[in-house]
């Protein structure tokens, strides 16, 4: 029994390729969920319109106490966002402005469908705009974890995608084998899976080998490189767990961190104080902790909307339209904040006093997926739309 | 939401349902029906388990044209034979659904409500947005049937044109309509095409889905002209098929004639019933695939359902799309040209079409093999076990392994082929282990006795191996065999393990 289950493990380990070998490019998607506030953000200081709409909310010009963080006279960081501002001073870091969907609803549901999805009316196709990557751009091999989310389910992005995989951490991919079986019962399915030939066979030893895999993973206590310190949170923890999956080799190509709670209707300044807290400590971490393979890793953070100009009488903002997008480490050309500003006066704004979207996000994400991901399918994964050019990414 | 409230002392199938079947003694509560079944239905765990394998064609019939044998399914059926089994099961109407099926159907409440109904029920018992009672019911039949309904072959074809026509309960009020779509549908999958195509197209769930409901003449003011999103995919997906040789033109011409065709909403006495909206259809002729159809409302869409399920592309589209269900992936061409001149031989009638093709020389070639997609694979899974069970939890796997019946968003139905579902074994196997272990609440693997049948206690490792590889997937196949027989098999408690290694093998993942 033994000897035998030896064999099959080493068969397997020669028929078994993973397809981590390939150039690709890997990319974490952070989706900001719940309406991330690009004016609270990355505050355009040199608009006076931003401090007519917001007489108590606006950070301050940058050199004032609490103030911004200049970027380029324009434009400014949070001050707690001050993490990324090294970041944007070293060139990998970029912003696109005014960047959003043609959603109009402002409803979080349709425009998260919308922006996941990769369409303007999300409800008339099934697919998202990941699992559009992963089924125009296939491997050779089969492959189990091509893309992961963070979390329970998998969100509308991965819709009908193959080779999907959503988790919270890695020692939740696992065989749930009863202590009393293991390890007979698995070397028995490896055995039997290892007899069985053509894509089921292969797919059972990959998705045997990727619990295994993880299994020693999470067996392992996992210490992050270069001093990382993740923020205790639930982003912090994601990130880390998503270096930990790219530094593992098991192919990933995508992996979806969401970071919730941006919906600031009332006292927006606290709560936007904690989450560009735990935004920049994660992000800054999750890069340090990937030392060299940083080399291989963009990261874009995007929201299904921003908020309204004007401050609410509760010390909120409501839903708006157009909000910033960030864009991190490989082949990002950064140190510049991209898009039309499209102004905060009155008449620059749309009918409902929004900022104008002039950056589709899909112009951002065509970009990426040609540039960075290797795939020349960009009109396939975001059908019935003509991207324009942005020229985000050094070639 | 309050104004519902008054509504909805409404129909509960449950107490009559369950009055009918004579064992509603002593019931107090709908939750109290799952602890009924597991009282009074017996699993059909038969005496012993057969000494030999089973006949290929009769088991290939039970796993594609049903959802796999239950214990004493392959015995039951040997006396009749592959052809007996199939002329039986091609008359549904013959065949007993089962108490087993009526008992847990009874326990739903919302499965024989109107749509507006159903609306009503969840608003006052379920008022939390979301949560999606009625299509959840309807989901947990789907299962119920496929687990337990004697007409086997009968949900198989309920199955294959749900996707055929796929509604998504995802899409606002498909999520009460689909309930309604679905008993519009069943009467017809072994009946003529054309009352099939009739039933979606009249069907409010499909109005709705694909928008013919907001079909309507041109608006000469605002120059908004006829939504061709129905028209579109009644060519595209449910008749002729994409390559059926029809232009933009046809589509813009079926989706004038179809102007008009709506159904009643609101508060309306009728609400959720087929409504044409004479004032909405577009005046004048029209021309669709090269036939003249002359102005006369209703009746030209009526004339448009007769062109496209008479045209061969059709008859060619249908058979195509029966074959990569039921017989290969790659498909059979012969096979499928044979299937679609039964078709326009017979108008269109499903029933010779479907018998033609499990009688095929194809459907049993071996060579021909299919992957269970994971509802197959989870009805399968209870049937092979002789789970007792009311099918709810296990609706939680099947939303983890991708396949929650009538979530589909997209017109074209879940994904036929293996590849998309191969990335899901992890789940399939987990599945396994929790049933086996008895972790899925409302479900029982009756232990005790599949280990009787199997004469587990008097038997050798290489027989227990032996028969449990034919309780469960009708033959000792030799790998699997021999896999038991080194394993769990070897020890007195290893029935759990061996049934779980069966049910998580490569050839349990089989059709």
């Amino acid at each position: 029994m033994a000897s035998q289950s030896n064999l099959g493990r080493s068969a397997l380990r020669q028929t078994v390729l993973s397809p981590g070998g390939s150039h690709r490019g890997i990319l974490v998607y952070v989706f900001l969920r719940g309406g991330m506030d690009g004016l609270h953000s990355v505050p355009p200081h040199g608009d006076p319109g931003l401090y007519e709409g917001r007489p108590t909310l606006a950070i301050a010009n940058p050199g004032k106490s609490g103030g911004a963080l200049d970027l380029d006279g324009r434009f400014g960081l949070h001050p707690d966002l001050k993490p990324l501002l090294e970041f944007y001073q070293s060139k990998s870091l970029a912003i696109v402005h005014a960047a959003g969907s043609p959603d109009k609803t402002l409803s979080h549901f349709e425009a998260m469908q919308t922006a996941e999805r990769g369409v303007y009316d999300g409800n008339d196709v099934a697919t998202g705009w990941i699992a559009r990557h992963l089924i125009s751009s296939p491997l050779d091999q089969p492959s189990a974890l091509r893309a992961v989310a963070i979390g329970e389910m998998l969100p509308k992005s991965m819709d009908g995608a193959i080779g999907a995989a959503a988790f919270r951490s890695v020692s939740e991919y696992r065989l749930r084998t009863p202590a009393g079986w293991s390890p007979g019962f698995a070397s028995a399915l490896t055995r039997l899976y290892t007899r069985e030939g053509g894509e089921l066979g292969a797919m059972g030893r990959e998705t045997l080998k990727l619990a295994a895999d993880l299994e020693k993973l999470s067996a392992q206590t996992y210490q992050p490189a270069g001093g990382a310190r993740y923020p205790a949170t639930g982003f912090g923890d994601g990130l880390k767990e998503t270096a930990r999956l790219i530094k593992a080799d098991l192919g990933l190509e995508i992996a979806q961190v969401d970071l919730g709670g941006w919906d600031a209707h009332a006292a927006q300044v606290p709560l936007m104080n904690l989450l560009m807290t735990d935004l920049a400590g994660s992000l800054q971490a999750f890069f340090q902790d990937l030392g060299d393979r940083a080399e291989s890793v963009t990261l874009v953070a995007m929201s299904e909307f921003g908020r309204r100009v004007h401050e609410n009488a509760v010390a909120g903002t409501d839903h708006g339209r157009a909000t910033a997008m960030l864009l991190l480490g490989a082949g990002v050309r950064g140190g510049k904040v991209y898009g039309k500003w499209p102004g905060l006066r009155r008449s620059e704004l749309d009918r409902d006093g929004n900022v104008r979207v002039t950056t589709d996000y899909r112009d951002v994400l065509s970009e990426l997926v040609r540039e960075r991901l290797g795939n020349p399918n960009s009109d396939r994964v975001f059908p019935n739309y003509t991207a324009n050019p942005v020229g985000l990414f050094a070639g | 939401m309050s104004q519902n409230e008054d509504k909805v002392a409404g129909p509960r199938v449950t107490r009559g349902a369950l009055l009918k079947s004579g064992v509603a003694v002593g019931l107090a509560s709908v939750s109290g029906c799952t602890e009924i079944v597991r009282r009074v239905v017996p699993p059909p765990v038969p005496a012993s388990v057969p000494a030999s394998d089973a006949n290929p064609r009769l088991l290939r019939l039970l796993n594609r044209a049903g959802f796999g044998p239950r214990p004493g399914d392959l015995e039951a059926a040997r006396e009749m034979g592959p052809d007996g089994w199939l002329e039986e099961q091609l008359e549904p109407r013959n065949v007993d659904e089962g108490w087993e099926v009526s008992l847990r159907l009874g326990s739903l409440d919302t499965l024989d409500l109107d749509a507006q109904d159903a609306r009503d029920f969840e608003m006052s018992n379920y008022p939390e947005v979301g949560q999606g009672q009625a299509a959840v019911e309807l989901q947990q039949a789907a299962l119920i049937r496929a687990v337990y309904s004697r007409r086997q072959l009968h949900e198989a074809m309920v199955h294959f044109w749900s996707d055929h026509f796929n509604i998504s309960q995802r899409k606002s009020d498909c999520t009460w309509l689909k309930t309604v779509d679905d008993r519009l549908l069943r009467p017809h999958v072994l009946g003529k095409f054309r009352d099939l195509v009739a039933a979606s197209a009249k069907s409010p769930a499909m109005l709705y889905y694909l928008d013919n409901a907001k079909n309507r003449k041109r608006d000469p003011d605002t120059g908004s002209g006829p939504n061709e999103n129905y028209a579109r995919e009644l060519l595209e997906l449910h008749t002729l098929g994409v390559h059926g040789g029809y232009s933009l033109k046809d589509i813009q011409e079926v989706a004038r004639c179809l102007t008009g065709w709506s159904y009643h909403d609101g508060l309306h006495w009728q609400a959720g019933r087929f409504n044409f909206e004479a004032d909405r259809h577009e005046a004048g002729s029209k021309r669709v695939l090269g036939k003249l159809i002359p102005a006369g409302g209703l009746d030209e869409g009526e004339e448009v359902l007769d062109i496209v399920c008479n045209h061969p592309s059709t008859a060619r589209y249908v058979a195509w799309k029966l074959v990569r269900r039921f017989v290969s992936d790659r498909g059979s061409p012969a096979l499928e040209r044979r299937l679609a001149a039964v078709f326009t031989r017979t108008g269109g009638d499903l029933r010779a079409v479907t018998g033609e093709l499990f009688r095929s020389e194809e459907f049993g070639d071996p060579r021909n093999r299919k992957l269970k997609r994971p509802f197959d694979f989870v009805a399968g899974a209870l049937r092979a076990t002789a789970a007792n069970t009311d099918c709810r939890s296990s609706l939680r796997w099947l939303e983890d392994l991708g396949q929650l019946p009538f979530k589909w968003p997209m017109p074209d139905g879940y994904p036929e082929r293996a590849a998309p579902w191969l990335s899901g074994l992890l789940p399939r196997w987990n599945f396994a282990l929790s049933l086996v272990q008895g972790e899925i609440a409302g479900a029982t693997v009756p232990l005790q006795e599949l280990e009787r049948g199997l004469r587990w206690d008097s038997s050798s490792p290489h027989a227990r191996a032996a028969a449990t590889a034919r309780l469960l997937i009708g033959v000792a196949h030799p790998d699997l065999t021999s896999s038991l027989a080194l394993g769990p098999c070897i020890r007195p408690n290893g029935l759990r393990e061996a049934l779980c290694l069966t049910l998580a093998s490569p050839q349990f993942q089989g059709r």
